[in-house]
């Protein structure tokens, strides 16, 4: 197939190729009657001159496309410009005819246009199409010096001559609380953690086309805690298949599980300050994540619809639920047996269903479900369950500028079912099983350019444990108000006030909290996109 | 009989995976891409774009549905000049087509071959939004339009041979079409040569270098921030001193702004549109630029 698509190419361009060829005799002919020898020799001298100058102009192009080409990391080799016959063909023969009829205003500009661009990788079919034919390059190159037109760009897209895109995100907050221990009360592990200055997410982002069958992505945050020692994490760190058939992608390293809306995303991204409640007690204070492999399947329907599923270690604080062997040995108060894997039941399964349909033009919705499905290490044989149910709306208005005006409702609600067993070598009184759940519903207004207002509302179910209290195992629910300015993308302050219902818990406070919280971030660098 | 059944598979499967010659699926991540695809391809193919004509091209939500129409393309137009990086790269990544890999004929890359104006020599923030290969509005050049077409046509013929000859031919048609209506547009816009215009956004400078106007003040103090009111009371000062006859808005700008301004010079507002589709009957690239021409033509007299 690809052989006859190259052969009928060749076909034509030939032919092409041929009837300029066939041309030229014309000017000739009209011009042997009534001029002179002599005019028709300088007549002659002028294309010759024309011609070369063409060649040497096309030189000029092929050498600078060349030398843009070898700096471009992302440009594939493009195939050079025709061969020199057909050129010479093109650009000669049809000078004279259109120089005679030059029209009143120029139709052609080689100011702005390169003379023969090739765009098919086939490397056969460049010159099918003349363009804008080079004689009027000479033409009208004189008419537009001046011009504050400068070098061609590069090829293909991507101003970066570096192989990969690198960004540094900081992200800090100032926090006044009624309660001074802001640490128990904020879920989050990026969330501020104390009253005065937090740096807690201070990122390097580093992603790039490895090859051409990978991507590759890295997240190293760097955080401050409460005593101003420097903490790092791999957040992530991952390389994405880009060339696999049936709309089939692999990823494999460490990366966030695609569990709802914000678990799988930056804390820069979050329209809140911190975590909400649910994610930070049921996935944990970091969010779910580890080490692992995923494979995901855009499912062939009309609609967009992805089936995901992923294999992790599961195991340690970024797998909260799971594999934790909590802070001193010690989760949900049982002791903890920090094991091996005893084989596949061991592994912590996440999968995740998303689909998405416009409403309107300007409406579109997003559902998804996911779960989490892993042992713990509460008991020899204790397993945890996790379902998790998310909507997004959003509304985005046809004359929107910089992405303003906007309006997007987030919602998502989680079921933890988790067996708590009796702890390393039975030391805990009893096994039991809690059925914790939870939900956040979020509205954020992007009322005008640069400008957005949020609302959300928290809530928290925990079963209550026969034996022990736990500050991570409180009910309890929250309504947050913020607004953000983004002067620009990059940039970004918000002042967000969070009540906390806490009156009836005293073991977390006692008495309702009020905080209040300024963020502020700057991002340097180039930052890839961000998903919908 | 068991050679026959294997004969029917065979023929259904063939089927299947031989399909009737079916149109190919374009999809341009902007209406004038779009637009000129359609004059191409005619009814070979079949064209949708991404962005509305009525929103800023910097900022399109990557929605889903957008990955769908990705998946199954046969041919992607894009801008190829950054102007689309903020949403374009994660649909791209998640829609895993290889036919529209950058290099394959089915990924045409409108700035390739076109010379980017207004490349900054330094590269920094501090200036705004600025483009590191240089202005990507290049579209408003119609001569850049006509080679941004010919791309197009030689990508539809290398994946559709037995069509190329219509490639061809409505290029063929696109091209001296632009240069008749080049004329035109010339002689009328012939008479302001020289002239100011003001602009929201810099989003006119190969317009303004094809028709000889100056189109270098700007209601933005810096591409995409918003007007201040001491830049605006500098803009109005300058419109006063050059005696600047026009202020031209897009739909997604501010226009109440421009009003503002153009009540404190005497100069009209002008709705203007990158895209086809985004002012009233302009349904195609050749109308919109002829509904520029006569909106700006009229205003400037």
């Amino acid at each position: 197939m690809k052989n006859f698509v190259k052969v009928a190419f060749t076909c034509c361009a030939m032919t092409r190729a041929f009837a300029y060829a066939a041309e030229p005799p014309a000017p000739p002919s009209t011009t042997s009657t009534p001029a002179s020898a002599a005019e028709f020799e300088a007549l002659r001298q002028q294309v010759q001159s024309l011609t070369t100058l063409v060649q040497t102009l096309q030189q000029q192009m092929k050498d600078q496309q060349a030398a843009t080409e070898k700096n471009n990391s992302t440009a594939p080799t493009l195939p050079q410009n025709p061969e020199p016959e057909t050129a010479a063909t093109t650009s000669s023969s049809p000078a004279p005819a259109t120089t005679t009829t030059a029209p009143l205003f120029p139709t052609t500009d080689s100011a702005v246009v390169a003379s023969a661009p090739s765009v098919n990788a086939n490397g056969t079919a460049t010159g099918a199409f003349p363009t804008t034919d080079a004689s009027v390059t000479t033409t009208s190159a004189t008419s537009d010096t001046g011009s504050p037109l400068t070098q061609p760009i590069p090829i293909t897209g991507g101003g970066n001559k570096n192989y990969m895109n690198i960004s540094f995100d900081g992200l800090f907050a100032l926090a006044a609380s009624t309660d001074r221990n802001l640490d128990r009360i904020q879920v989050g592990d990026h969330d501020p953690q104390q009253r005065g200055f937090n740096a807690r997410n201070a990122e390097i982002a580093i992603d790039g086309a490895v090859d051409p069958y990978f991507e590759g992505f890295a997240n190293i945050v760097l955080k401050l805690d409460n005593n101003n020692q420097t903490q790092i994490e791999l957040e992530e760190a991952f390389l994405q298949t880009t060339s696999l058939p049936y709309g089939l992608q692999i990823k494999a390293g460490q990366f966030f599980d695609a569990f709802g809306r914000i678990n799988p995303t930056h804390p820069h991204t979050w329209e809140f300050a911190d975590s909400p409640l649910v994610n930070g007690r049921l996935l944990g204070p970091d969010g779910l994540r580890g080490v692992g492999a995923q494979i995901a399947w855009t499912v062939p329907v009309p609609w967009y619809s992805q089936v995901i599923f992923a294999v992790k270690n599961g195991r340690g604080g970024t797998a909260y639920s799971f594999r934790n062997p909590g802070d001193a040995g010690v989760f949900y108060g049982r002791m903890t047996d920090d094991r091996e894997m005893r084989g596949l039941r061991d592994f912590l399964y996440v999968p995740r269903w998303e689909n998405s349909f416009n409403l309107s033009e300007t409406q579109t919705v997003l559902i998804g479900a996911s779960g989490a499905f892993g042992s713990n290490e509460t008991g020899a044989h204790t397993h945890t369950q996790i379902y998790g149910g998310d909507f997004l709306y959003k509304w985005k208005s046809a004359r929107a500028e910089g992405g303003f005006p906007f309006v997007k409702w987030q919602t998502e609600a989680m079921y933890r079912r988790f067996e708590a067993g009796r702890g390393l070598d039975d030391t805990f009184p009893i096994s039991e099983t809690f059925h914790d759940w939870g939900a956040y519903s979020q509205v954020l207004w992007g009322f005008k350019k640069g400008w957005v207002a949020g609302l959300r509302g928290d809530y928290l179910h925990m079963t209550e444990s026969l034996f022990t209290d736990d500050f991570a195992r409180q009910s309890r629910s929250r309504i947050s108000a913020n607004l953000t300015w983004y002067p620009t993308e990059f940039s970004k302050i918000r002042l967000q006030y969070n009540h906390d219902f806490l009156e009836e818990n005293a073991f977390l406070a006692g008495r309702d909290v009020d905080s209040l919280f300024v963020q502020f971030e700057f991002i340097l660098g180039a930052h890839g996109a961000h998903k919908f | 009989m068991k050679t026959k059944l294997l004969l029917v598979l065979g023929a259904i499967f063939a089927a299947l995976i031989l399909p009737a010659h079916a149109k190919l699926k374009v999809v341009a991540t902007l209406p004038d891409f779009a637009s000129l695809a359609r004059d191409i391809g005619g009814d070979n193919v079949e064209v949708s774009a991404m962005a509305k004509p009525t929103e800023d091209p910097h900022f399109v939500d990557a929605r889903p549905s957008f990955v769908v129409q990705l998946r199954s393309a046969d041919v992607l137009i894009d801008g190829g000049a950054e102007l689309e990086l903020g949403w374009l790269p994660p649909l791209l990544q998640n829609a895993r087509n290889p036919k529209i890999e950058v290099g394959k004929p089915g990924r045409v890359q409108a700035s390739q071959g076109v010379r980017l104006m207004n490349v900054p020599a330094n590269v920094t923030r501090a200036a705004g939004d600025v483009h590191a290969l240089g202005n990507p509005h290049f579209m408003t050049d119609p001569i850049i339009a006509k080679t941004v077409a010919l791309h197009i046509a030689q990508s539809f013929s290398a994946l559709d041979a037995p069509n190329a000859a219509t490639y061809d031919a409505n290029y063929k048609k696109f091209e001296a079409a632009i240069n008749a209506k080049l004329q035109e547009w010339g002689t009328a816009m012939l008479p302001f040569k020289g002239q100011s215009v003001v602009a929201y956004h810099d989003s006119w400078v190969y317009f303004a270098h094809r028709f000889g106007l100056n189109i270098d003040i700007f209601l933005e103090p810096k591409p995409g921030i918003p007007p201040s009111p001491s830049h605006l009371a500098e803009v109005i000062e300058k419109m006063k001193a050059q005696k600047i006859k026009a202020i031209i808005v897009e739909p997604f700008h501010d226009r109440k702004i421009a009003e503002k301004v153009a009540s404190s010079t005497g100069a009209k507002v002008v709705d203007f549109a990158q895209y086809p589709g985004a002012l009233p009957s302009t349904d195609s690239y050749v109308k919109l630029i002829d509904a520029l021409v006569s909106r700006l033509s009229a205003a400037m007299k």
